[in-house]
């Protein structure tokens, strides 16, 4: 009677350890796929261009330099560059969640018809391919007389992340009774200090994942920055750094500083709200 | 505390109508409870009043102030939600507070009222947790809390006790009932369960179909139904019901068998041969002797302990009796069963609604 149960017992604690074996070399498999440029970027940042292009090749720097940061910081307007996509991806973001938090709310709450019609159209947009919007959109931004500035990348950053906010936001605002909204209401609250007060608050990891996407893509985004942009005061980072390259010549440990200085801002927000994003991007479809 | 008028209400979404014209006058103080089958459109009256729906014809005054237009923060009315409704990102206190703080109230006077209601409600111990915190019934407690702080003109029950087990709901029943005497304030309550309009009404609106079937008090509802559905609906078990016809002297049932009709309880402005629906609770079934008797096969009892229930046949029909269970009839046997005459009940067939002027 009881050999069998115990017997079963460590069927499945043998299952579950091969079980997680599996799951740790496919986790291993893409932190380092995903690690192992950023890291190699660092290292040759800490590079001389002698020893970068020594053979046989050294893995860490013999002799690590900041220099490579300085020169970048001299040889083109990196904290300009810095500054720049601060604002661009900072005040993309804040206007694609104002935006997206309204769509969001109406989708999930109003009585709309053709509500499923609205939100395939949605997600139909954000399949466009970036390039075929680029004649249109340049043209249009000429004709606004908004060529190099902040508004020519801000206005559509915030177009092209608001179909995947909205997405993300309404699972989260269904998921919460409308009661609690109904509850504010009767206690005081109009229909959009119930959003701020009670639905925003709740759904806090929702609107976190939903910034962080915004705010990545915005701040990694090449093609319209550099149509859009020609004066040097208003390039944005990942223009910025190519500009390093010369006709002839490719500085890797200049450009590798400059490219650290790109990344680390954005992991450091990431390690810092990855527990709000994480629940963010798990929960939301199921009540909880 | 305020007055509530209903008059000629309307519900319609879009071409589908669910209230169909109601009028209710709420005296200020009452607490009026509003019952009926899932669907009858109880809720959805209650909503309008909150003003959580929109009135498509007629009119909802407060206090004799029309409130048709205005959003539910200015009717000044409070409302608790069967599922609590309370604020999960904030303190029981931070909950009862919320109103009014949105109110501007200063500080001092929230945290005196706060208090004041935590300890009538007893759960100013549990004022600094959040309410994932609390158990089903100290979750109500809060959401009533959050409700008296507000001093409202009207509370607002929505099935409060739904989610509640059978023994908390009395227990809570108690309670709203206690806090209706203390505070002397208007509450419309909205409930499925017969048992809470009943014990804690001082009116019941018995809804159907959208439609107020009856309003009265709780006696009144019990013991002078004006239609068939209100009197199926009250009392546990509920009214038994058999076709009859009638005779000059007597109810003759499907299967022959008749009772004779007392001369002081004869129906009027029915003629001899109308056929009716004879109604009789189950406790006015019983076994004393010298009134209307018929011999009826006992197929089921159900002990309660304090009383017990026969299931009696009338030809192929069937009814309940209540009974002492020292005189309840054996299953199987066919037992000599009397109907208190004085209490039997007429309804009409087609319509359903009460004839014969028995009541009163």
């Amino acid at each position: 009677m009881s050999a069998a149960p115990a017997a079963v017992a460590t069927h499945g604690e043998a299952e579950i350890k091969i079980n997680r074996l599996w799951l740790f070399a496919a986790g291993a498999a893409v932190v380092v796929n995903g690690m192992f440029p950023a890291l190699w970027v660092l290292l040759t940042s800490l590079k001389t261009e002698g020893e970068l292009t020594r053979v046989p090749i050294s893995y860490l720097p013999q002799d690590p330099t900041f220099q490579n940061y300085l020169t970048a910081f001299a040889a083109q307007p990196l904290a300009r560059f810095f500054f720049n996509s601060v604002v661009v991806a900072g005040l993309s973001t804040v206007l694609t969640l104002l935006v997206s938090a309204f769509a969001a709310y109406a989708i999930a709450r109003l009585r709309i018809r053709w509500k499923n019609v609205i939100l395939s159209a949605i997600v139909a947009v954000s399949m466009f391919p970036l390039i075929s919007l680029m004649v249109p959109l340049f043209q249009t931004m000429r004709a606004l007389g908004l060529l190099n500035t902040y508004l020519a990348l801000i206005l559509p950053y915030v177009v092209l992340n608001l179909p995947v906010c909205i997405l993300i936001l309404v699972s989260f605002f269904s998921a919460i009774p409308r009661d609690l909204e109904n509850a504010a209401m009767i206690d005081g609250c109009t229909r959009l200090g119930a959003l701020f007060r009670v639905v925003l608050p709740l759904t806090a990891p929702g609107v976190f994942t939903a910034g962080i996407i915004s705010f990545v893509n915005a701040w990694d985004e090449f093609l319209l920055a550099l149509s859009f942009t020609s004066s040097m005061q208003m390039r944005t980072l990942p223009v910025g750094i190519t500009l390093y390259q010369g006709e002839f010549a490719f500085p890797w440990p200049i450009i590798s500083a400059a490219l650290i200085v790109a990344i680390v801002p954005i992991a450091v927000v990431i390690v810092i709200f990855q527990e709000r994003v994480v629940s963010g991007l798990t929960a939301g479809g199921v009540k909880g | 505390m305020g007055s509530v008028s209903i008059r000629k209400v309307v519900k319609s979404y879009g071409a589908v109508p669910v209230i169909h014209g109601v009028d209710l006058e709420i005296r200020e103080g009452e607490f009026v409870v509003f019952v009926g089958p899932s669907g009858c459109g109880k809720s959805t009256l209650l909503r309008m009043i909150a003003g959580l729906e929109t009135i498509t014809g007629g009119e909802i005054a407060i206090d004799g102030k029309v409130v048709n237009d205005l959003p539910p923060r200015a009717r000044d009315i409070a409302m608790v939600f069967q599922d609590y409704a309370l604020y999960p990102h904030l303190s029981v206190r931070e909950n009862m507070g919320f109103g009014l703080k949105l109110r501007g109230t200063p500080a001092p006077e929230i945290e005196a009222r706060v208090g004041d209601a935590a300890r009538i409600l007893k759960i100013d111990h549990l004022l600094d947790r959040k309410p994932r915190q609390l158990s089903g019934g100290q979750r109500q407690r809060v959401a009533m809390g959050r409700a008296i702080v507000r001093k409202p003109k009207v509370f607002l029950f929505d099935e409060p006790l739904s989610n509640l087990d059978a023994l908390l709901r009395s227990e809570v029943r108690t309670e709203i009932k206690k806090l209706h005497q203390h505070l002397k304030s208007t509450i419309i309550f909205v409930t499925h369960d017969q048992v809470e309009a009943m014990t804690l009404a001082d009116r019941i609106v018995v809804l159907k179909g959208g439609h107020i079937d009856q309003v009265g008090p709780p006696d009144t509802i019990y013991n002078a139904p004006a239609t068939q559905f209100v009197a199926g609906f009250t009392g546990s078990p509920p009214m038994n019901f058999l076709p009859a016809e009638l005779t000059d002297t007597h109810i003759r049932f499907e299967n022959g068998q008749s009772l004779a009709i007392p001369d002081q309880r004869r129906p009027r402005g029915l003629p001899s041969g109308s056929r009716v629906v004879f109604g009789i609770r189950p406790e006015h079934v019983s076994r004393a002797d010298g009134a209307a008797q018929l011999d009826m096969p006992v197929t089921l009892l159900e002990p309660l302990g304090s009383d017990t229930l026969a299931f009696l046949s009338v030809g192929e029909r069937e009814i309940v009796g209540r009974f002492v269970p020292e005189l309840a009839p054996r299953p199987g046997e066919t037992a000599r069963i009397s109907i208190d005459m004085r209490k039997y009940h007429l309804f009409d067939q087609d319509h359903g609604r009460a004839v014969g002027s028995l009541d009163g």
